[in-house]
């Protein structure tokens, strides 16, 4: 008995011995088992086209209240009255993937991995507008790079230059003939690794951009139409993403709702808009859109109203987000730039150039291919563009008709805000919605807490009716 | 061979030594006073000469004495020294009473070294099993409430087996992701206290601290080592404090078995007041679909539109919680012979809360034992099998469900007939409890063995290795759609998940010891220690996360549409070498002092070693100056000690985490969250301390004085940082920080009569905390924030020259008139309110956050008294934490939703006290109401949406409590009726927890918290599991 014991104590002891004297190696836990210190840059790729696809809908998530696509289905929706509300959730996605792409294009030019910049670049300029068109300013020239902890906000105007130069790198960039690192198409989730896409979307983006200037004296239409000859030749370039843990995002509140957690509810505004009651004529897409209630019609909900009723707020007697729908079923993909928008860019930047014909064909070629991504039939869609609620001619075409149009091309896309505040929000019957916060249309939010807690950079603003720099 | 022979002797002495001493033998029995329980193996001998023994098993004992004027005097540990002249009695049965204030006492102090309690250089106080088990708390740390000077201790809410958070001396480390638990160590065995929030949402379903496991009845004593010098040998791991607990160990003589039951049922002690009023709609119309639950009319009004709307509101806070039970039992056995002593023991705990279909079960299992091999060498070991878990739910989430559920309708009506919930629109908590689940299962093993080898007189070795190590399994389920008619669905529910986590843990931790001990002459001592350590930590934790059921209530992973993962593995290992050197000269001069060098896996290869000392030193004044008679004791402390402190695992280290929000098919990387610093360097802590014990008029007042200082500085932390960065937190050395603080225990014996005592005990502590300075470039470091509706979210952050637990917000607009400087961080409340021009106070820009409150307390206070007469005896803890603050989110929500007792008033007009823009007083009269008033005027939303509810000063408020912790009557039923029967002693008692509280909180009980226990997060306390008053019967019975 006794030897047994005095055998372990023996070994403890060498035990412990042991341990000092093979410390060295034995402290060594320096990386952290968790993480990849050198990811390959297809797995960033991936990353990066599928936060871009998803951040699209956080952002479309919250202007598609300020449009009215949506309207909240009870009374006093925050973002339905332009409260001041915050969407640190959002803010802080997009800057985390903008970490992940600035990573991305550091890794990828150490590399020579040319189409990887391209790529890089094009998704965060794409990231970069929408901070920018949401905010104002904010940190870039400071963010992510690992220099301080709390990045300076960088002046709105100047993330704007930021953004078309990125563009403009990126299609020299994704040109170049030599990327050590090719894109290879199922880690890219939004154009399967078609270079030549990418450029197009390049282009689409800054056609986008040049645009948004209409109100401002830079506007320059001919740079506007010389992207967009660059640009989107079908919808088969469009830029979109469809890989999803589950469904859609659109179809996961869609399935939601059906389950009596209420959201998704399509504004009044939007169902006015193409059921014939705004410009006089239905629009076969509102069928693509939507399902009818259960009454066989279609009805929208005021925004800052809430259910109206007269039935309580689950019988589904108004219009939901479907997920029958070809923009929002359990595995349509998120649309971040569509052929048809470039177009309606396209019409718009050449009938501010006076090119009316141009513009006209454009208008019509937008709309076809508007009803041709949302599956509309042939004869529907013939009947839509011969009526009334369509220029017919060059000399119909207004700039009212256009941005009519872009209405439905951009539903649920984060653009449509930013056409709504170039257009002054003038679309037929479009009014302030109830117990509005605000005297005026909104022109931004506010920084969220996230930030302003963290970040003492963080501007303090509260008037959200202040317009940004090319919104004048 | 020697061992039997051993055994044949102490057999033989048995029965030869009453034959021998016929004449002179006296004989008799032990007890306590406190219990009435035999007390085995107290020294009994004849004062002045060498002739003694100790009582067996059943506290009895046979002497001979030398003549009748002997006296025999009676020691035990923790009992007061009793004298008995022995006359012409040969019967001499003695009660002893407990003593909490000896000096003679020995303690287990760092690495399981006994030292007398006299020659310690620093302050230590201990909990013994009778203070512990008083108010049969199923949790050991809230078993310590109130006892301890200089430990806070909260329960962090009153769920079955929710974790409470253990604080030593105030904040040490910034970092609310560091714990700042103390360690602890049980039975030598550096054991783990976690709180583990893995798995979707756990952190607030009120998981366990891993100590919950530990059976409060199986602790013998609890030592607390608050300072650094009394810590100093247990490393870096020791310095936020070490909690040393020692598990019964058996006696010799014949087995015992003891048994106690306990069963009790609890309740929530306080609720928030709410309008009793105002049902459900908007702008004051009645609709019973709404969304809001109390913006409508009165329920008069409501009840002529809709005849079907009850006779007024419910009150659905009341309503949804139940009453809660627990049932507990323990069964003990322990005995031995000279050469092997066991302690034994069962338990099983049953606990229900009373948040619906909460609940919590621990089974433990523990065997002790010690083995005398011979004189020289001996062993033991310690084994304790736990397996416990429970239902935990969401209180957070069911709290804020409560608040938008309309009290309009009955929220106990929760499920229909077909299974889905019942509701009018919104989610019912109820609902939600019953079926969004999640499901601890924790099997464990603590298990050390110890051996000890005394080759020579001066000189032994010592070595222990143990081992904890437990599998964590959580279940989280929820039903998927049933696709019936109408259904509902809740928000949390999607549709239908199963989620399966599993957490291994293992730490090792071998400990060796040799000592040397020398006298020089007969005043003169030393003892020198020298030692290696070492600590070797493995936690892998995995999950996986199934969405959407096929079978809308099959909990399998193989029935869900989608799965994902979740993985994560750390490993952590630290080894110290150390050394201590303790002198003592003429019995009245103690000095200590230690050095120890630690070398640590988390930091990079240049920062990973470093060495810090340690003094201390004790002076019995008593035992070396003639003192007054009235003065028994008189002792002085003093004591300097270094402590140094590593980097959680991986701080060094940054790197890409696998991106998970991709479906099978797509792998990706993103970012970590941690921006990791290699430069990383330790941290370093010296702590300055004195002390002074006294005790006078025999021992009947005694009190124990602390004085503590402390500085850190290279504080290591990891900060939230803002999104811009690309990361969500980044590990830096940052700035110094402060604690200085008193601590006071006070000891009296008013009364002391052979039958009746009256002792009393006060405890008191106060510490103070300042940042001394951040790191260059910040301003201010936000560790925490809480939601607020528009505008009056809070945020905890460090402001230089600030202390630690300021809560910041938003509030009103004071006036400055021209000329006058407002501080940007100090409300001056002296200042009248501006009021706008529409009538209504003015929230400051939010861009002016100010100082609302601080989450520390100023002093907190325990105050226990007992009284015992015969076998009767009451106890009653009075606890108190004054000075603090915190943020009630809760009365945030009841402000918007208009649940709060005070939005009562909202169809008044009131003229608001305060000053215009220009500095004259306001004058115009607003109505609070919503829509349009009695004047006409559109207002909206209404005050306390448009106003009140978005400053967040209107929501810290005075977290102060004071309340009547416990009280505990006990009566032990007469010895003589179990004189002749198999029962050798019982005792019945009921303990009332929380009977008494005051605080002006308005939420639930302000001492729990919203963050899981660990966190050092303390400030927000507004959705919480709410604590409970319990009521409990015990009865224990010993054979």
């Amino acid at each position: 008995m006794r030897k047994i014991f005095r055998y372990i104590l023996a070994f403890a002891i060498m035990g412990a011995v042991a341990g000092l004297q093979g410390c060295e190696d034995y402290f060594d836990k320096e990386d952290n088992p968790n993480l990849v210190p050198n990811p390959p840059l297809p797995t960033l790729l991936t990353t990066t086209t599928h936060k871009t696809g998803i951040n699209s809908y956080l952002v479309s998530n919250i202007t598609s209240y300020f449009v009215q696509y949506l309207a909240s289905p009870s009374a006093g929706g925050s973002s339905d009255t332009y409260q001041i509300t915050d969407y640190t959730g959002t803010w802080d996605a997009l800057y985390w993937a903008m970490a992940d792409i600035y990573d991305m294009r550091q890794l990828a030019i150490e590399q020579g991995a040319t189409e990887y910049v391209g790529v890089a670049n094009v998704l965060m300029a794409y990231h970069l507008s929408l901070v920018n068109d949401m905010w104002g300013d904010a940190p870039y020239s400071e963010a992510f790079a690992n220099i301080t902890l709390t990045p300076a906000f960088d002046d709105e105007a100047n993330l704007y230059d930021v953004t078309t130069q990125l563009l403009d790198e990126a299609i020299v960039e994704l040109q170049k003939p030599e990327s050590t690192v090719r894109l290879i198409a199922t880690s890219d989730v939004i154009h399967e690794g078609n270079v030549a896409n990418w450029v197009k979307t390049a282009y689409a983006l800054k056609a986008r951009q040049l645009n948004k200037l209409s109100g401002t004296s830079f506007y320059n239409p001919q740079a506007v139409l010389e992207a967009v000859d660059n640009s989107y030749t079908s919808n088969a370039d469009n830029a979109e993403m469809g890989v999803f843990q589950t469904r859609n995002p659109w179809a996961a509140v869609a399935l939601s709702n059906a389950g009596n957690l209420l959201g998704g509810w399509l504004s009044e505004q939007l169902i006015q808009h193409l059921d014939g009651t705004s410009y006089g004529v239905f629009d076969p897409r509102l069928e693509q859109i939507t399902d009818p209630t259960v009454n066989g019609d279609f009805v929208g909900t005021p925004n800052g109203t809430g259910n109206v009723g007269p039935a309580n707020n689950t019988v589904k007697d108004e219009n939901y987000i479907s997920r029958n729908s070809p923009l929002t079923g359990d595995e349509s993909p998120l649309i971040i730039v569509s052929y048809p928008e470039v177009k309606l860019i396209e019409a718009e930047a050449a009938f501010r150039a006076g090119q009316l014909d141009r513009a006209f064909e454009a208008y019509r070629e937008a709309i076809r291919a508007s009803m041709e991504l949302l599956e509309v039939a042939q004869a529907d869609a013939d009947a839509y563009l011969s009526s009334s609620a369509v220029a017919q001619s060059a000399s119909e075409l207004t700039l009212d008709r256009i941005f009519q149009e872009k209405y439905v091309v951009t539903y649920l896309n984060p653009e449509a805000w930013n056409d709504a505040r170039r257009y002054d929000y003038q679309y037929a019957n479009f009014t302030l919605p109830a117990g509005a916060a605000l005297p005026t249309f909104i022109r931004r939010v506010a920084y969220p807490s996230g930030e302003a807690s963290k970040n003492p950079n963080t501007p303090d603003v509260t008037d959200l009716s202040l317009p940004l720099w090319w919104d004048q | 061979m020697r061992n039997s022979f051993t055994l044949l002797v102490l057999l033989l002495m048995c029965c030869w030594v009453p034959a021998l001493a016929q004449e002179n033998t006296v004989s008799g029995r032990v007890t306590g006073a406190d219990e009435g329980m035999p007390l085995p193996g107290v020294s009994v001998t004849v004062k002045g000469t060498t002739i003694g023994t100790t009582t067996d098993a059943d506290g009895r004992f046979t002497l001979n004495v030398p003549s009748d004027e002997s006296i025999l005097e009676f020691r035990f540990l923790g009992y007061r020294i009793q004298e008995v002249r022995v006359g012409n009695q040969r019967q001499v049965n003695v009660v002893m009473a407990t003593d909490t204030q000896q000096l003679d006492e020995v303690v287990v102090t760092a690495l399981g070294i006994t030292r007398e309690k006299k020659a310690l250089g620093y302050a230590a106080q201990e909990v013994r099993t009778e203070e512990l088990v008083q108010n049969r708390q199923p949790n050991v740390l809230n078993a310590m409430q109130g006892k301890v000077a200089g430990v806070t201790i909260s329960s962090t809410g009153g769920a079955p087996g929710q974790g409470a958070n253990i604080q030593i001396r105030g904040i040490n480390s910034i970092d609310p992701n560091r714990p700042n638990q103390p360690l602890f160590v049980i039975d030598g065995i550096q054991v783990n206290n976690s709180t583990s929030t893995f798995g979707e949402g756990a952190e607030l379903r009120g998981m366990s601290n891993r100590l919950a496991d530990l059976n409060p009845d199986d602790i013998e004593s609890i030592n607390i080592l608050r300072g650094g010098a009394a810590t100093a040998l247990y490393g870096l791991r020791g310095a936020n404090g070490v909690v040393v607990i020692t598990t019964k160990s058996g006696q010799k003589g014949e087995m015992r078995v003891n048994f106690t039951s306990t069963a009790g049922w609890e309740e929530v002690n306080k609720f928030p007041k709410i309008q009793d009023t105002y049902t459900q709609g908007y702008t004051g119309e009645y609709d019973p679909t709404s969304f809001w639950p109390s913006w409508g009319p009165t329920w008069q009004e409501a009840r002529q539109i809709d005849p079907t709307h009850p006779e007024g509101i419910y009150n659905h806070f009341e309503d949804a919680y139940e009453t809660g039970n627990q049932f507990r039992n323990t069964l003990t056995f322990s005995g031995g012979t000279d050469a092997i002593t066991f302690s034994s023991s069962l338990s099983r705990l049953d606990h229900e809360g009373v948040l619906p279909f909460t609940d919590y079960q621990n089974t433990s299992a523990r065997l002790n034992t010690e083995v005398k091999l011979s004189e020289k060498f001996s062993t033991g070991g310690n084994f304790n099998y736990i397996r416990s878990g429970g239902k935990r739910y969401n209180a957070d989430r069911f709290n804020e469900m409560l608040s938008y559920w309309s009290p309009r309708w009955d929220v106990r009506d929760y499920v229909k007939p077909d299974g889905t919930m019942q509701s009018y629109g919104n989610d019912n908590p109820i609902y939600a409890a019953s079926t969004n689940q999640f499901e601890d299962d924790v099997s464990r093993f603590i298990g050390g063995l110890n051996f000890s080898y005394k080759p020579l007189s001066w000189l032994d070795f010592n070595y222990r290795i143990g081992l904890d190590t437990y599998t964590d399994d959580r279940t989280r389920t929820a039903p998927g759609p049933r696709n019936v008619p109408d259904e509902r669905l809740l928000d949390e529910n999607g549709q239908g998940f199963v989620h399966e986590y599993t957490t291994k843990f293992r730490s090792i931790n071998s400990t060796f010891i040799a000592s040397l001990n020398k006298s020089f002459g007969d005043q003169f001592n030393a003892t020198v220690r020298v030692g290696h350590e070492l600590y070797d930590e493995y936690i892998k934790s995995f999950g996986v996360q199934g969405e959407e059921l096929s079978v809308f209530d099959f909990f399998k992973l193989s029935n869900a549409r989608f799965l994902s993962s979740s993985e994560n593995e750390s490993e952590y290992r630290l080894m110290g070498i150390f050394g201590e050197a303790s002198f003592d000269y003429g019995d009245f001069l103690f000095l200590t002092l230690t050095g120890r060098n630690d070398i640590t896996s988390s930091l990079a290869k240049a920062k990973r070693s470093f060495f810090y000392p340690s003094a201390s030193i004790s002076y019995i004044a008593s035992e070396h100056l003639e003192l007054p008679e009235f003065i028994n004791q008189t002792k002085v402390r003093l004591s300097y000690a270094q402590i140094g402190k590593d980097a959680s695992p991986y701080s060094i280290s940054s790197g890409y985490a696998p991106y998970t929000s991709l479906p099978t098919g797509y792998t990706g990387a993103t970012r970590a969250a941690l921006l990791g610093n290699r430069e990383l360097k330790p941290e370093f802590t010296n702590t300055y301390e004195a002390g002074l014990e006294m005790s006078f008029l025999d021992n009947r007042i005694g009190f124990d004085f602390t004085y503590y200082y402390s500085l850190s500085k290279d504080q290591i932390l990891n900060i939230d940082v803002a999104s811009t960065t690309g990361y969500v937190r980044a590990a830096i050395n940052a700035g110094k920080m402060r604690n200085k603080g008193v601590e006071i225990v006070l000891n009296a014996t008013p009364v002391r009569t052979t039958n009746f005592n009256w002792d009393t005990k006060l405890i008191f502590s106060a510490n103070r905390n300042k940042i001394l300075s951040l790191p260059e470039g910040l301003e201010e470091v936000t560790y925490a924030s809480q939601f607020g509706y528009v505008g009056s979210t809070v945020t905890m952050k460090l402001i230089e020259g600030q202390p630690y637990g300021n809560i910041y917000g938003s509030h009103w607009q004071r006036y400055y008139g021209p000329g006058e400087e407002e501080d940007p961080l100090f409300i001056d409340e002296s200042r009248p309110i501006v009021i706008g021009a529409n009538g209504f106070p003015v929230r400051a820009p939010l861009s002016s956050q100010k100082l609302l409150g601080n989450s520390q307390p100023d002093w907190i206070g325990g105050f226990t008294n007992t009284f015992t007469y015969k076998g009767l005896s009451l106890t009653a803890l009075l606890d108190a934490r004054v000075g603090l603050e915190k943020y009630n989110q809760m009365d945030n929500f009841f402000a918007a939703f208009g649940i709060a007792e005070y939005t009562e008033d909202r169809n008044q007009t009131r003229v608001f006290d305060g000053v215009l823009s220009d500095g004259t007083p306001n004058t115009k009269e607003v109505w609070l109401g919503q829509g349009v008033g009695p004047d006409g005027v559109d207002y909206g939303n209404g005050y306390y949406r448009n106003h009140y509810r978005g400053v967040s000063e209107n929501f810290v408020e005075d977290a102060s409590w004071v309340r009547l912790r416990s009280l505990t009557l006990r009566y032990s039923l007469p010895q003589q009726w179990f004189d002749s029967i198999f029962i050798r002693n019982a005792a019945l008692s009921f303990t009332g927890n929380n009977l008494w509280l005051s605080t002006d909180y308005k939420g639930f009980d302000p001492e729990t918290s919203f963050s899981p226990s660990g966190s050092n997060v303390d400030g927000f306390s507004g959705f919480t599991y709410p604590a409970v008053r319990s009521y409990l019967f015990t009865l224990n019975i010993g054979l």
